[in-house]
């Protein structure tokens, strides 16, 4: 058979990175009471300056980072943890959540040394927050169709174009922005670029796009005139693409795919009670178990990561998996409570939480790649396209 | 083993089952056949043996490595009892005796044991009607035991599994034990490990599936072209990939945590979690498998139904996902909200 091997070798994270879990621990249990937020459950995207702060102190943003940059040069697999651990206790990580997985590495990579003296520190602190600027009205999961076009002037671009659901541009101090510096829109992966914007830049417009929650995430971003200078472009004129599809590798494959509503379960234990049902403890029990295979799936992605391989077939499965997880759960949860439960009225605490995660839950398999276009990568893995 | 010599076992191995256990060999068993020549030479090989001590006649391999030939053989759907045997000898050897020769099996349930004579009846015995000897383990009054009966001392009614393989119903009336020694392991604890073997070779069926599919979509033409040249069909792919990874992980990480373990109660919650996995995706493999191959793989005559059917027949033997949900929810509920991440990340039933 010549198709390739799925493997995910079983891996332990060191001893040092669990040591570091227990002071993660120990620093969550600590500050998190403390810290008032918007939402009832956080998560990765609920924003909270007062607490990246907090874990910039600890040392824990841009982490694997060069100490001359503010980083701690500890390893991947202590960032795992990290992350990890921030998710599983509910923490407000969403200030400085763009910039620590993505940004921060992309221009710690292709960045100027001018551009990393002057903002790197600063993300490592908890003081400086990003936005991905890749979306566009007309460009979705065909990112290379971006029509947003940062024109050469003296001294820097002038920049047209709009940008759609940029998270969180409206609390940001930044964004990198994926535009065409050269050639034509029919051009696709060549005359690309990538442009660190700052959103105070006079010509730059945020309007918030509510989503069906009701809730203020994206905005839309919208370029006149505005000028951008030189010093702002990220890497090689024309390397946009390239550049682009390395920080998508950052966006897919951590536990925030598995984990981002990891409170619809924990809060499913609560209203089970100690003692549950033989039905109800075997469905929660067959939930625990897919979350502790994506875990396990997760982890052996990263273990192959730090022995230097890129396994991004196996980062789009956990992607995949993850993302259909988080959207069943809800539902079966929902479910189960129901039939469960007395009456409803005992339930309907529960029953408001996992109606929240329901409407939550259609953007877990759109952002980060869509399953559709994910599965077009494993597909083309599989030796089909 | 080291990771070379198992690798090279492997290898030998995946080139012996590809050479010997044709579609002929499996449907041949299904008939009511047994292959006699095949078997003669799996223990040649010495596999039944792979986790016996050297200083009993084995190869001296770990439990892993005993794991790692099962999945194995389940991605070759190898229809004789090499699994129950390789388990059975893993037993017999760590209660103190050297294993016999010929297939063995496993019969885990509720048994009495008293001065050696063995009583109970256990329901789908894996290979009952080949077997030469049943493997068990009891609860005497002073602990838990290995008592082996051999086949003449006990009734057995054949009952096939829906996957061909003669499974049987096996009553102990008050049987003679060919020998009775300390077990390694209790009672609840080799079902538990009897569900990790499964799983293993849920693998390796799992990986079948998908590497059959693949390669028959790609050769398979509708329409002027393959039809994995289809969005539709690459899409059903992808997520059957999907589903054989989480098979593979689940099952590949139990196996390791038993192993560091030790045969006692290594990965005793990891063992729960994967065949709970396992067994719940095996369906939705075959689903996706089978809609893929059309007609042609709801055929008696291709070899897709060899692995799907292990699949539908594997989740159950030894606790399907509803029995060892039910295990892991009732110890996740009793240990309350706040134990549940520590206890997942741990892979532990409670922190």
């Amino acid at each position: 058979m010549s198709i390739p091997k799925l493997e995910f070798p079983p891996f332990h994270l060191p001893p040092e990175a669990e040591a570091l879990r227990a002071d993660v621990r120990a620093f969550l249990k600590e500050t998190l009471p403390g810290i008032k937020t918007e939402d009832r459950f956080a998560s990765w995207n609920t924003a909270s300056p007062e607490f990246s702060r907090a874990l910039g102190k600890q040392g824990w943003i841009g982490i694997t980072w060069p100490k001359q940059y503010g980083g701690s040069e500890r390893s991947f697999l202590d960032r795992y943890v990290v992350t990890e651990e921030l998710l599983g206790n509910s923490a407000p990580a969403g200030s400085h959540w763009v910039a620590d997985r993505q940004s921060g590495p992309l221009l710690l990579r292709f960045g100027s040394e001018e551009q990393r003296q002057a903002i790197l520190p600063r993300i490592t602190k908890g003081e400086c927050y990003f936005s991905i600027g890749m979306s566009e009205p007309d460009s979705g999961s065909d990112l290379a169709s971006v029509r947003t076009r940062a024109e050469p002037v003296p001294g820097g671009f002038r920049v047209n174009g709009t940008k759609v659901w940029t998270s969180g541009a409206h609390r940001n101090h930044y964004c990198i922005a994926l535009v065409r510096t050269s050639g034509q829109h029919g051009d696709r992966h060549k005359g690309l670029s990538q442009i660190l914007v700052d959103l105070k830049t006079p010509g730059v417009t945020i309007r918030p796009i509510i989503n069906l929650a009701g809730r203020h995430d994206w905005n839309e971003v919208t370029f006149s005139d505005a000028f951008i200078p030189e010093s702002c472009l990220i890497g090689n004129e024309g390397d946009g693409w390239l550049q682009v599809t390395s920080e998508l590798a950052f966006e897919r494959s951590g536990p925030e795919r598995f984990l981002q509503n990891f409170y619809v379960l924990r809060e499913l234990v609560r209203v089970l009670g100690r003692q549950p049902a033989r039905r109800a403890a075997s469905i929660l029990g067959r939930l625990v178990a897919r979350l502790w295979t994506l875990r396990q799936m997760s982890v052996a992605v990263a273990g192959m990561m730090q022995g230097g391989k890129s396994p991004a077939i196996e980062a789009s499965l956990v992607k995949d998996l993850g993302t259909i997880y988080q959207q069943d759960l809800p539902e079966i949860a929902r479910v189960l409570a129901e039939s469960d439960a007395t009456t409803e009225e005992d339930i309907a605490d529960f029953l408001d939480i996992t109606q929240y995660a329901t409407m939550m839950a259609p953007s877990y398999t759109i952002q980060g790649g869509t399953t559709q276009v994910l599965r077009g990568i494993v597909a083309r893995g599989l030796g089909l396209r | 083993m080291d990771r070379e010599t198992r690798d090279m076992l492997l290898e030998t191995a995946d080139r012996f089952f590809t050479e010997r256990c044709g579609r002929e060999v499996v449907n041949g068993v299904e008939k009511g056949a047994w292959p006699a020549d095949f078997w003669k030479e799996i223990e040649e090989m010495g596999l039944p043996l792979i986790a016996v001590a050297e200083e009993s006649g084995g190869a001296g391999g770990t439990l892993a490595d005993m794991l790692s030939v099962l999945r194995l053989a389940g991605a070759h759907a190898v229809p004789v009892p090499l699994a129950e045997t390789a388990f059975a000898n893993l037993l017999v050897s760590a209660a103190g005796t050297t294993p016999a020769t010929g297939p063995s099996t496993v019969a885990f349930g509720t048994l009495a044991l008293a001065a050696s004579r063995l009583s109970g009846t256990v329901a789908r015995v894996p290979f009952a009607t080949v077997a030469q000897r049943f493997v068990v383990v009891a609860t005497a009054s002073d602990g838990p035991k290995v008592a082996v009966v051999a086949a003449s001392n006990a009734t057995i009614e054949n009952m096939p599994s829906h996957a061909g393989e003669p499974y049987g119903t096996v009553r102990f009336d008050n049987a003679t034990c060919e020998f009775v020694g300390p077990s390694p392991v209790s009672v609840e604890r080799a079902y538990e490990l009897g569900a990790l073997m499964r799983a293993m070779q849920m693998a390796g069926a799992a990986d079948k599936v998908l590497a059959t599919v693949v390669e028959y979509c790609k050769q398979r033409t509708q329409f002027g072209r393959p039809i994995s040249t289809f969005q539709a069909i690459q899409q059903m792919l992808a997520e059957l990939a999907s589903y054989v990874a989480a098979t593979i992980a689940s099952a590949e990480t139990a196996a390791r945590d038993a192993d560091e373990g030790g045969l006692a109660e290594g990965g005793s919650f990891s063992i729960a979690a994967a065949k709970s996995q396992t067994s719940e995706f095996a369906q939705r493999i075959a689903a996706i498998a089978h809609q893929s191959m059309g007609a042609m793989g709801f055929t008696h005559e291709h070899i897709l139904h060899h692995y799907t059917r292990r699949l539908w027949v594997w989740r159950r033997d030894f606790g399907s996902e509803t029995f060892w949900g039910e295990k892991i929810g009732s110890a996740y509920a009793k240990a309350g909200p706040q134990a549940l991440w520590p206890a997942l990340s741990a892979s532990q039933y409670a922190v």
